[in-house]
């Protein structure tokens, strides 16, 4: 190792090393950023620009939403650099004296992208990104480096999925298996040059549950934000057009005010979703990486799947929709999908197979530590539910700012 | 008094002559309609209000006549906003009043003297068609080309007959007079200008169809808009170019090409025989045996064999069931070779790669729309490029069998009228977000799709009519209810959208013909042409290429965006040229199929396969 576990546990005493993170304008990377700040870290973020502002102008923008104070902010650096340019894109003086000032690497930044047609850049992001991050870590002095992964690293398997690295042949999508594959070049190098590893695989991560506050509205987002897309069209349709195309689609709105929306959601039997709340994983990450310093593997994931019928119950509830279904595959046969459904599954198709998720993360390690610190995974109840949804569609689910 | 707002606008005029056909059943200018002049169409007007503000011209009894004979009856605004998004009336306006104002300070009004020449001139056409007036002299003297100046020519005439024509050529031969011809009083290349005499041929606009010879006979002033109106009424078509460029002068020059040149070629391939007279005055047709061969073609710079003075070109026939296709790829590659394949097996007529830019712009009846849907096409939906392809049932049949996704014409139809509708909002947020493994176009043109687009976009004249301005609106509601404006093929027979592509600056057309199977040497052209103008800061696209000769050729358009009115900007283009230049032409001595326009120019009577088929190795 570059460094004793004696040493290590001083620097981190007295907060004395600084941190390197990528991914610090991402909804993870932003939200460890804001924490190790709080918490008295020293953090370089490595940040593109983007649009019209700089990379320091979109770390500050976020800060603000964050409400960080000026202390906290005062132990911020940002550089402007890009992950997937050798040398990191930084000229070779600025990189050199970068090498000198990173002792740790958290490598937050990825491409998120589940879709083929976006395979460059998700393999730049993830494969090329990991191998400069990498080696920028082994011409520095970077002696731990930590690699937020995701738990569906694991790939296309039923059953459990141990906290170990995986030896994954099939993936859902190219995002899982590129990730995957980071993992293997950062377990490989950093074991050959003595730099401590961990690696933190969350599920599908989305708002603050107490607050419902979030930065991104993907994943889980998605599918109810497409329902709230259709129901507004027809509603709009019958209040303003005359109905006639609302009445084409069996959409109609009841006596009582509530919009019956013919859609049928294809649901398999013990399937569906693993999430975890933003406010969780920050508190598990944080207690993880403070608390194991030899390193490890740690699914931050919900101890149960949350059933896709619940979240279909929890939009009805919240949108005041009917018609709205959960049914099996075989459901399908004989009754073809309706142009609502077409449209419904054509955006959910990505995620078709996380909606009918039969993988049993196995966090056993992660827990152990975790639970000693009382850091537990609250239930994503319709409260929650609500409460996050409600935020989403306040911010036009990431087009205004909020 | 010089209004700045209406000299600003007045600069600003494309000369595309838009103003001198009726392309939107408005009606023509009427006294435009009735003089010919130039000047006394919008298009002249605006020029004439530019030169009083510059003082290049002084109050004349043209002026005068001009200034008065202008009604304000907008059909000016509706035609020129269609196409460049202006709004000439104010100029209209801006010169009546100041030429009232000055007949009623009791300045001077100059009255041009007459001389010998004009006198002999006036004798061959009739007093009214022979003119020395400086103020209309003026709208024959400049065009928004950027690499020539201003030429004032002396007289300006409009013949009536060949007779008439020769008469003045062998006048114009005996006095030492130089002679441009203009076939519509407007060009964009700059080739028109003279100190001498310019017979404008506005007045010679006799068609005559041969039914049973699947011919035209028509005169030099005929435009391929008011051809292709005649050749549909007898239920054909006609191979022709922009929709106010004249049949006669768009031959000589260039030879026609246009999508439709998959099937109907170019050049030679166009007409059946030409009427000319030469530069002794007289007259002769391609098909005498004595006739210079201009069938030939010489790889330079070459003069045209004379002014032509009749055509007689061919007609096609039509089926009742075309309809446009376009057939969208995010990849430009593909995308050629799509079109490629298409004439190579004779599947379609009308057939083009179109990129995102022109698409968009035509579609789009504002320049701030089309801003929009430019971004949203490559950005959102995926379509960097459509091969756009015009068949009957069993075409189309073929074209859905090849394609993975169409875009048929009722889809077209509810894209365009639902325009302002898909370029913003909520829907494209969430095709953003779409992260499925197709590109998001195809969920687009799905049919199953098609109840939900109609919901969303709400497709009407009035949803589309909502993207201009206020008082407009209504003329275009009244407008787009017509099926022929969202109907592909209508649209690009009669090209009225095309002139659009100069909407938001003047477009500087770059036109070569390539060999379409090879996509390298294409990619390597349009590379150039973004490099050039990149590093000149100048605006610029990829245009279109259209495959001919069964897809073993095509022709390429670049094109480049300046503001005519500035200084710099021709300063721009000169400096880009010294790069192109030699570019192309060590491509073309170097690259068997690969021929600048530049030289096809004034021999477009000539055989395309002299000019398609190449040694590679031309000086």
């Amino acid at each position: 190792m570059r460094i004793t576990g004696e040493q290590f546990a001083g620097v981190r005493r007295g907060k004395t090393g600084r941190f390197l993170l990528t991914g610090g304008t991402g909804f993870l990377g932003s939200h460890i950023l804001a924490e190790l700040l709080t918490r008295g870290y020293p953090v370089t973020a490595l940040a593109r620009p983007g649009g019209r502002h700089s990379a320091r102008e979109r770390v500050e923008r976020l800060l603000d939403w964050f409400g960080l104070d000026g202390d906290a902010r005062s132990r911020l650096e940002v550089i402007e650099g890009f992950i997937d340019r050798p040398g990191l894109g930084l000229d070779p003086g600025e990189y050199s004296a970068l090498l000198g000032r990173a002792d740790e690497i958290i490598h937050c930044a990825s491409d998120t992208s589940f879709s083929e047609r976006k395979k460059a850049d998700v393999e730049r992001a993830n494969i090329r990104g990991m191998e400069n991050v990498l080696g920028f870590a082994v011409d520095g002095r970077c002696f731990f480096f930590h690699y937020v992964s995701t738990a569906y690293a694991a790939g296309r398997r039923a059953g459990v999925c141990r906290e170990e690295l995986v030896e994954g042949k099939t993936f859902i999508n190219l995002y899982e298996e590129t990730k995957c594959r980071a993992e293997w070049m950062a377990s490989e190098r950093c074991a050959r040059e003595g730099i401590r590893l961990s690696i933190y695989r969350p599920s599908i991560v989305y708002g603050d549950s107490e607050t419902g506050r979030s930065t991104r509205f993907n994943a889980v987002y998605h599918p109810v934000k497409t329902l709230q897309f259709i129901k507004n069209l027809y509603e709009a349709d019958i209040r303003h057009e005359g109905g006639k195309r609302a009445r084409e689609m069996g959409v109609e709105i009841a006596d009582d005010g509530s919009l019956h929306l013919p859609i049928r959601v294809e649901v398999a039997a013990g399937g569906g979703l693993n999430l975890v709340p933003i406010n969780y994983f920050v508190e598990a990450f944080t207690v993880l990486m403070e608390e194991c310093l030899e390193g490890g593997i740690f699914h931050i994931v919900n101890h149960r799947h949350k059933p896709i019928e619940d979240l279909i119950d929890y939009t009805k509830r919240l949108f005041r929709i009917e018609g709205l279904v959960s049914c099996p595959a075989a459901a399908f046969d004989g009754i073809p999908k309706n142009p609502l459904e077409t449209l419904f599954d054509t955006y959910l198709e990505v995620y078709a197979p996380y909606m009918r998720d039969t993988r049993v993360f196995d966090d056993r390690k992660a827990r152990s530590i975790l639970s000693k610190k009382n850091v537990v995974c609250p239930e994503f109840d319709f409260e929650v539910f609500r409460r996050c949804m409600t935020y989403a569609m306040e911010c036009g689910w990431g087009s205004k700012e909020k | 008094m010089i209004s700045e707002e209406a000299r600003k606008t007045a600069s600003q005029c494309r000369h595309y002559a838009m103003c001198k056909i009726d392309f939107l059943g408005t009606g023509l200018c009427p006294p435009g309609r009735e003089k010919h002049y130039v000047a006394y169409y919008p298009q002249g007007r605006m020029d004439l209000y530019h030169a009083l503000s510059e003082n290049l011209i002084p109050v004349t009894e043209g002026l005068v006549d001009i200034a008065r004979t202008c009604t304000l009856c907008g059909i000016c605004d509706r035609q020129c906003h269609f196409v460049t998004g202006m709004r000439p009336l104010k100029v209209m306006k801006a010169l009546k009043d100041h030429v009232e104002a000055h007949v009623r300070a009791g300045k001077k009004i100059e009255i041009p003297e007459q001389d010998r020449t004009l006198e002999q001139l006036r004798k061959i056409v009739g007093d009214e068609w022979a003119t020395n007036d400086p103020a209309i002299l003026l709208t024959y003297a400049n065009d928004p080309f950027p690499l020539a100046g201003m030429q004032m020519p002396r007289y300006v005439l409009l013949p009536g007959t060949a007779d008439q024509v020769s008469a003045v050529v062998s006048l114009a031969s005996e006095l030492g007079l130089p002679y441009a011809v203009r076939g519509n009083g407007g060009s964009v290349f700059g080739f028109v200008f003279t100190d001498g005499i310019v017979m404008d041929m506005n007045r010679m606009r006799k068609i005559e169809i041969d039914r049973e010879n699947w011919c035209a006979a028509v005169e030099p002033g005929v435009t391929s808009f008011d051809l292709q109106a005649e050749a549909c009424k007898q239920g054909l078509r006609v191979n022709t170019a922009e929709p106010a460029a004249t049949v006669c002068g768009n031959i000589v020059c260039t030879g026609t090409f246009s999508t439709w040149s998959n099937v109907y070629g170019t050049a030679a391939d166009g007409f059946i025989d030409m009427e000319f007279v030469d530069r002794s005055g007289k007259l002769f047709h391609l098909n005498d045996k004595s006739a210079p061969n201009v069938f030939a073609f010489r790889d330079q710079v070459t003069p045209s064999p004379g002014i032509c003075t009749k055509a007689v070109v061919k007609l096609h026939p039509v089926s009742a069931d075309e309809e446009g296709l376009m057939v969208p790829f995010a990849d430009f590659e593909r995308a050629v070779a799509f079109a490629r394949e298409l004439s190579a097996r004779r599947i379609g007529l009308a057939v083009a790669v179109l990129g995102s830019h022109y698409l968009a712009t035509f579609m789009s009846p504002s320049e701030e729309l089309a801003a929009k849907v430019k971004a949203l096409l490559p950005e959102v939906l995926g379509i960097h490029h459509a091969v756009f392809v015009v068949g009957d049932r069993y075409a189309r049949d073929a074209v859905r069998k090849m394609a993975e996704t169409v875009i048929d014409d009722r889809l077209f139809r509810t894209l365009m009228l639902g325009l302002p509708r898909l370029a913003e909002g909520e829907w494209v947020d969430l095709i953003r977000a779409y992260e499925g493994k197709g590109p998001p176009y195809a969920i687009l043109c799905r049919d199953a799709m098609y109840p939900i687009l109609e919901a969303v976009l709400l497709p009407s004249p009035e949803t589309i009519a909502a993207s201009v301005d206020e008082d407009l609106r209504e003329f275009y509601v009244q407008l787009y209810s017509r099926p022929e404006m969202t109907d592909m093929v209508w649209l690009n027979m009669f090209r009225i959208v095309s002139s659009r592509m100069a909407r938001h600056r003047h477009m500087f057309a770059f036109l070569i013909y390539v060999p379409l199977d090879r996509v390298d040497v294409i990619r390597s052209i349009n590379a150039m042409f973004k490099r050039v103008a990149d590093a000149q800061g100048l605006d610029n696209d990829y245009g279109f290429i259209t495959p001919m000769d069964f897809g073993k050729r095509g022709i390429l358009e670049y094109d480049y965006y300046i503001d005519h009115t500035d200084p710099e900007e021709r300063r721009k283009i000169e400096r880009a040229m010294t790069e192109i230049e030699p570019f192309l032409d060590g491509l073309g001595r170097g690259t068997k199929g690969v021929k600048w326009l530049k030289y096809v120019f004034s021999q477009g009577c000539s055989r395309k396969e002299h000019f398609l088929y190449t040694s590679g190795d031309s000086p």
